[in-house]
């Protein structure tokens, strides 16, 4: 169920939608500092991260009609969208690195209806820490390298020395162990099978 | 890419990677491909993408510069007056004319340049308190306030200097009515209601036509409420082109192919205030 703090959000994305200049900078003032967290931690450099930033806020200024009720928060769609940029900042300074065509298209996850987005999106630093804390150290260090240093399965291989392979397995089986910590509210939930303890 | 399709399994054991946008781009398009073409269940990827939002929320707060906002909207402000020039289309070579019958039909409809400009805002206030009156129906509410939303849009950039308002008025047989405000640049905000939803790859795509050459402006689909509150591109505009409305198979033509939906025509510039 949509909280007041959504409906205002679409409320004020439909007067981005129409043009509004006011509405972009409330949308900016509400997210401005998660948005500025965000980047920063990808990209580790602050000056990069305000380009990101603002990249991000003119792309929401420009598609804001593409927003899709129903597909998680204005909160989750406009932090995502910091997150798919900041990861195309970071990958551009990596020339071995291909770049996915898909600079206006919402991340991946956005494309899938999920109501517990709503609930993901709303967990705080102290939560997701702790379930994060609670994964094994492989499958931690497999989802922090591909979602906040925006390395592929392959440069996660290279980085850590395990098979492809066992990267897929890791993320995945990690993602599910994560899924279910939360839910759970965290009580050492990681009964993930397939892959074991710390590396 | 490989060249042959990605098996189900192969995609579910890639879900995990492909929610967190970790796949290279041809594994990516894969994994899409055959999202889009798999007719069983992909519950897991749901379940996976689900956690991803969460991720967001595991990060040091710090507050960006005070600066930063100041060069977003500048930013922004730019993108607003320039907006649309870099999708705007190429113009085309050799310009379909618009078929002459529209125009006359068109012609037909529109008062002279001295129809009071405040008369037509005054017309466009009542066509939305009339509409407004009839709605009983939820849904119909929702859309009329959707469509209150897009004329406060409209009214606003009419009431800019040089701006100008037009009444789009459907076309034989057709429905959508709605209004237009022409700023100076030749950006058009439009508000139209009416229209029956476009579906598949349709749109409406929104002409300004100076003598008998058509110029896209925008693009756009509607849903079953019938509203639609777009602002164009600037276009080269003169007083007395044709604002028209053409359904179009798909986005992106260079000259109207599909129905004439509605039309109005741009009427002189206000005259200027007088004390």
């Amino acid at each position: 169920m949509a909280s007041p703090v959504d409906d205002a959000d679409r409320a004020v994305l439909e007067l981005v939608t129409n043009g509004q200049l006011d509405a972009l900078q409330d949308l900016y003032d509400r997210y401005r500092t998660m948005a500025y967290s965000i980047a920063l931690r990808i990209t580790t450099d602050p000056s990069l991260a305000e380009d990101v930033v603002q990249d991000a806020f003119l792309g929401v200024w420009r598609n804001a009609s593409r927003y899709v009720e129903g597909r998680g928060s204005v909160k989750t769609w406009v932090l995502s969208i910091v997150h798919h940029r900041a990861v195309d900042a970071v990958r551009r300074r990596r020339p071995t690195t291909g770049l996915p065509e898909r600079e206006d298209t919402p991340p991946p996850a956005l494309t899938l209806p999920d109501l517990w987005q709503e609930v993901a999106g709303n967990l705080d630093r102290e939560e997701i820490a702790g379930a994060m804390a609670r994964l094994t150290d492989v499958q931690r260090e497999a989802i922090e390298l591909a979602y906040w240093a925006g390395l592929t399965q392959p440069e996660i291989a290279e980085r850590t020395g395990a098979p492809l392979g066992t990267v897929k397995s890791r993320v995945r089986l990690g993602l599910l162990a994560l899924r279910r910590s939360l839910l759970e509210g965290g009580t050492g939930a990681d009964g993930t099978p397939g892959e074991g303890g710390p590396a | 890419m490989n060249e042959r399709p990605m098996t189900h399994d192969e995609a579910l054991e890639l879900a995990g990677l492909f929610v967190l946008g970790a796949l290279e781009p041809a594994d990516e398009a894969a994994v899409r491909e055959h999202l889009a073409t798999c007719p069983l269940s992909h519950a897991e990827f749901e379940e996976l993408g689900g956690v991803v939002p969460a991720l967001l929320a595991d990060v040091e707060l710090v507050e960006p510069p005070a600066a930063l906002r100041d060069r977003i909207m500048d930013a922004a402000r730019a993108d607003l007056a320039a907006r649309g020039r870099a999708i705007a289309p190429p113009a085309p070579a050799a310009p379909t004319p618009f078929p002459s019958a529209i125009e006359r039909e068109t012609r037909r409809r529109t008062r002279p340049s001295r129809f009071d400009w405040a008369l037509r805002i005054a017309a466009v206030i009542a066509i939305v308190v009339a509409g407004a009156g009839g709605l009983l129906l939820q849904r119909q509410l929702d859309a009329s306030q959707r469509f209150d939303r897009a004329v406060a849009a409209v009214l606003d950039a009419a009431a800019k200097p040089g701006a100008r308002a037009v009444i789009l008025a459907p076309a034989e047989g057709k429905q959508g009515r709605g209004l237009a405000a022409v700023a100076p640049d030749g950006t058009v905000t439009l508000a139209m209601r009416d229209l029956p939803a476009t579906g598949g790859t349709q749109v409406y795509t929104a002409w300004v036509i100076v003598g008998s050459t058509p110029t896209s402006l925008a693009d756009f689909t509607v849903d079953a409420n019938g509203i639609a509150s777009v602002i164009t591109h600037p276009a080269p505009t003169q007083p007395g082109a044709i604002i028209a409305l053409t359904l179009e198979p798909n986005a992106g033509n260079m000259a109207p192919t599909g129905a004439i939906i509605s039309t109005g025509v741009t009427p002189a510039a206000p005259p200027a205030a007088t004390s």
